[in-house]
């Protein structure tokens, strides 16, 4: 009975797998035959049933890029970044749907410490901080439990635990240097229009355009409350013209 | 005769400070007035400074109908390179009630017993009404009308505005590409303090604004009668595509300018013949309160018509460049070989849209391939507007023989509104080797518009990835669950490593093993006691002391005697009184008999006074 049980969970396992690599194939398809509407619905629907994955976001966003939907497509090709950060067909498709959304990111004051920082995603610099603490504490645990006799075993300790050191402290600079996109959304429409106050007949303050990267403060009713880095814009906009690039909605 | 001797030594002292403190250049005077034109009723400012020397206060020639009245006067002593100037500077509210224009006569100074004549003035003096009408009324200048007279100024532009100008050119339309130069002021009040809060930029998208000087100017100028302190920036102005848009710009900034609306300060008529209610308001502008306000300072939206570049007469050649351009210098090697390549560098000067510019052509076109290469800008001006531009690339013959080549750059010229092609002179050079036959022609550049390279999407991903989560660990549970995991593992390793540290200590050891030591010279003496042993029992606790005491002399406890005892410890001490007890019944020769409580007790009392704590 077990055997079977585990017989069926596998088969389980493998169909959902084969049903997402199917239609993700199905969505391809479609892209090559020029129904970029059919293949952003397929791709849609196969990120909520099967979660987030890179190639999905990536091929999403090139969709998207065909129907000359800029901002839906930067905030596709964002939230593949996140998982792909040092994709080059990524950064290279991104790169050109700014380019024509006119949506530029603002250039850091250090272009070399930008990349650097950018180097890995905000995932990978908290791993890369935990690993070093877990890899401390291990290292405190076993040479509180085994004494190193030689020198040079001492010295190998203590190379690994500055390194470790190193590893964190360089992992929190960057999370903290890059607190703020954890607020990050992008405009998704064209006439998105950042209003006074969260009504719809409130005073219009200005448009965004679409693919703009804008920082996400509170939410009231339908609106975000939303800054525009280096516009001086600030003031409301409509939930449905903007979209945060973690999203709450998808499986995480 | 000696109090002569000291009046004239006196001023001889006197006069090498003054000398000293005379100025470095000649005396100077000046006579200025801040406004060319006031109303009727109002005020101008005259100023007379006088530098370089002592002089007299200067009288004003009376003029009919022109009211004079002297508001003091200022001295101002500057050193600069060790060379002390003096200048002193006189006053006057001047105005009529009689419009009219009004001569100021050149005034007469005596500076240092030399005459000095200032230029003669001219002041005119409008009707008050008419005056008011238009916006040349300088609403807010010194000695204006009395609130209750004057609206105050509330307008849009109170608080200062922007002008757009295009230099160097009357056109009213530009072209596609084209980069026009334009001059950008920020008109802001005299008496205002601003604070740009951001960068100039275009209001609409049909326009970009490009190279804007990063030091702008600062001049005070007079515009319709009012003074104001202008910030100019120099730029580049250009449109993407052809129709007519308004070009207006705009800047952010913090402006605090002279509330006028505000309620004017009472003053009290002392009588006299100058005491006229205009000169209050050179006072009441002072007294007035500031306000400040953020406010985003446009330019009139002032309509361009953007031009398409003409099709007709378009050179194969042209690729983008509008300006005006020359060949300045040009490099080409003599000798070539077919299909080696070598190096040409050649720098075209001029002005317009260095930005857009391509290498020029090399010809004949069809006996050379040539590839890109390097270039750089010199800018000739703040806007980078004009100036050379220095161009490196590679060519490669594909003809042998000898052969005139010349380089050649097309450009549409916007003042002549037509194409142009510059070369430089043809240069005769030999071309070593055979033709090359292989390679396909260099094709023809096109007649038609140049083609914009349109990047394309790189391909789709075809695998499919694992699923992962958008949210980064740090921020989820498990990442502070992973740090507090990392504490507690490095907590335990100190824990054990204190432990580990604690039991090796052989100082700790040896505490141990002498506190054992103790323990069983003890319990070895109790059973001496237990059995009358009275040698046994002396023996015993004599070398529990004699380990307590080992330990605390870093001696073996066997080594330790009691003439050792005695001179080093006192005669009163519990440990010295037991040796001294055990050395008379060693001595007495008594095995066997009662162990007395007291010996017990000194026993006792000896030995906690060697305990770890009391040391």
């Amino acid at each position: 009975m077990n055997r079977n049980f585990l017989i069926g969970l596998l088969y389980l396992f493998l169909g959902t797998a084969f049903a997402g690599a199917s239609a993700f194939d199905e969505a391809n398809q479609q892209f090559k035959a020029g129904d970029y509407g059919g293949a952003v619905a397929t791709y849609e629907k196969l990120l909520s049933t099967e979660g987030p994955r890179a190639a999905v976001f990536y091929n999403l966003g090139n969709s998207y890029q065909q129907l000359k939907q800029y901002g839906p497509a930067i905030l596709a090709y964002e939230r593949a970044r996140l998982l792909t950060p040092r994709d080059p067909d990524l950064l290279a498709n991104l790169a050109l749907s700014r380019k024509a959304a006119t949506a530029f990111e603002d250039a850091g004051l250090h272009p070399q410490m930008e990349a650097a920082l950018n180097y890995l995603s905000r995932n990978e610099w908290s791993w890369l901080i935990a690993g070093g603490a877990l890899f401390l504490g291990t290292l405190a645990l076993f040479c509180g439990l085994v004494r190193l006799p030689k020198r040079g075993q001492r010295q190998c300790a203590a190379a690994s635990a500055c390194l470790a050191g190193l590893a964190i402290a360089a992992g929190a600079t960057a999370l903290y240097l890059r607190r703020a996109e954890a607020s990050r959304g992008i405009i998704l429409s064209e006439n998105a229009t950042v209003r006074l106050s969260p009504f719809d007949q409130a005073e219009a303050l200005g448009t965004p355009g679409p693919g703009r990267s804008v920082h996400l403060g509170a939410q009231n009713g339908g609106f975000y409350y939303i800054e525009v880095p280096s516009a001086n814009l600030h003031g409301w906009l409509a939930s449905k013209d903007v979209a945060p690039i973690t999203p709450e909605s998808l499986p995480k | 005769m000696m109090l002569r001797d000291c009046v004239n030594a006196f001023m001889a002292v006197t006069m090498i400070f003054l000398c000293s403190i005379s100025p470095g250049r000649a005396a100077e005077v000046e006579a200025q007035l801040d406004r060319d034109s006031v109303p009727a009723g109002n005020g101008a400012i005259l100023t007379l400074r006088i530098s370089g020397g002592h002089a007299e206060p200067p009288e004003i020639p009376a003029v009919e109908n022109l009211i004079v009245q002297s508001r003091g006067q200022s001295q101002q002593v500057r050193m600069i390179n060790g060379q002390t100037t003096v200048s002193v500077a006189y006053t006057y509210a001047v105005g009529s009630h009689t419009p009219g224009v009004y001569q100021i006569p050149a005034v007469d100074i005596v500076v240092d017993g030399k005459k000095f004549t200032t230029q003669a003035l001219q002041l005119k003096v409008l009707d008050s009404g008419a005056a008011q009408a238009p916006p040349a009324a300088a609403p807010n200048a010194p000695g204006a009308q009395p609130a209750a007279e004057e609206p105050p100024d509330t307008g849009e532009k109170r608080f200062g505005f922007l002008t757009v100008e295009v230099v160097g050119s009357d056109r009213k339309h530009v072209y596609v590409g084209e980069i026009a130069p334009v001059r950008i002021r920020a008109w802001l009040p005299a008496d205002s303090r601003a604070n740009l809060r951001s960068g100039i930029q275009p209001e609409g998208k049909a326009f970009t604004l490009h190279n804007v000087s990063g030091q702008p100017q600062q001049t005070q100028e007079i515009r319709d009668g009012k003074r104001y302190l202008v910030v100019t920036w120099f730029g580049g102005m250009s449109a993407t595509k052809a129709g007519k848009y308004p070009a207006s710009l705009s800047v952010d900034a913090t402006v605090a300018v002279r509330d006028t609306s505000a309620p004017k300060p009472q003053r009290r008529r002392m009588g006299g013949p100058f005491d006229d209610p205009f000169f209050d308001n050179v006072f009441d502008q002072m007294d007035t309160p500031m306000i400040q306000k953020d406010v985003t300072l446009k330019s009139d939206d002032q309509e361009i018509e953007v031009r398409p570049l003409p099709t007709d007469g378009r050179p194969p050649g042209f690729t983008g460049a509008v300006g005006d351009f020359k060949f300045d210098a040009s490099e080409i090697p003599n000798d070539w070989k077919t299909g080696e390549p070598q190096q040409i560098t050649t720098r075209l000067t001029g002005s317009g849209n260095f930005a857009l510019m391509k290498a020029p052509e090399l010809t004949p076109a069809d006996s050379w391939k040539t590839y890109a290469g390097k270039d750089e800008f010199t800018a000739g001006d703040n806007a980078s507007f004009s100036g050379s531009k220095v161009f490196q690339f590679s060519a490669v013959p594909r003809m042998g023989g000898k052969q005139e080549v010349a380089l050649a750059f097309s450009y549409f010229d916007p003042a002549t509104e037509a194409y142009k092609t510059t070369s430089t002179p043809p240069k005769t050079i030999q071309v070593a080797g055979a033709d090359i036959v292989d390679v396909e022609p260099v094709a023809a550049p096109a007649t038609k518009e140049p083609e914009k390279k349109v990047a394309t999407l790189v391909a789709q991903h075809v695998a499919i990835s694992p699923a992962a989560s958008l949210v980064p660990l740090i921020a989820r549970p498990a990442f502070a669950e992973m740090l507090v995991t990392a504490a507690v593992l490095g907590a335990f390793g100190v824990i054990f490593w204190r432990v580990r540290t604690r039991r090796d200590d052989p100082r700790r050891r040896a505490r141990a093993a002498t506190e054992k030591a103790v323990h069983e010279a003890r319990e070895s003496a109790g059973q001496c006691a237990a059995a009358r042993d009275v040698t046994g029992y002396f023996a015993a606790a004599r070398l529990a002391l004699q380990h307590r005491l080992g330990a605390l002399w870093s001696q073996p406890a066997q080594a330790i005697t009691s003439a050792e005892v005695h001179a080093r410890i006192s005669e009163d001490s519990p440990v010295a009184r037991f040796f001294h007890e055990a050395d008379r019944h060693e001595y007495s020769r008594e095995a066997q008999g009662e162990i007395l409580p007291q010996w017990q007790a000194l026993l006792d009392e000896a030995l906690a006074s060697l305990t770890p704590s009391t040391r």
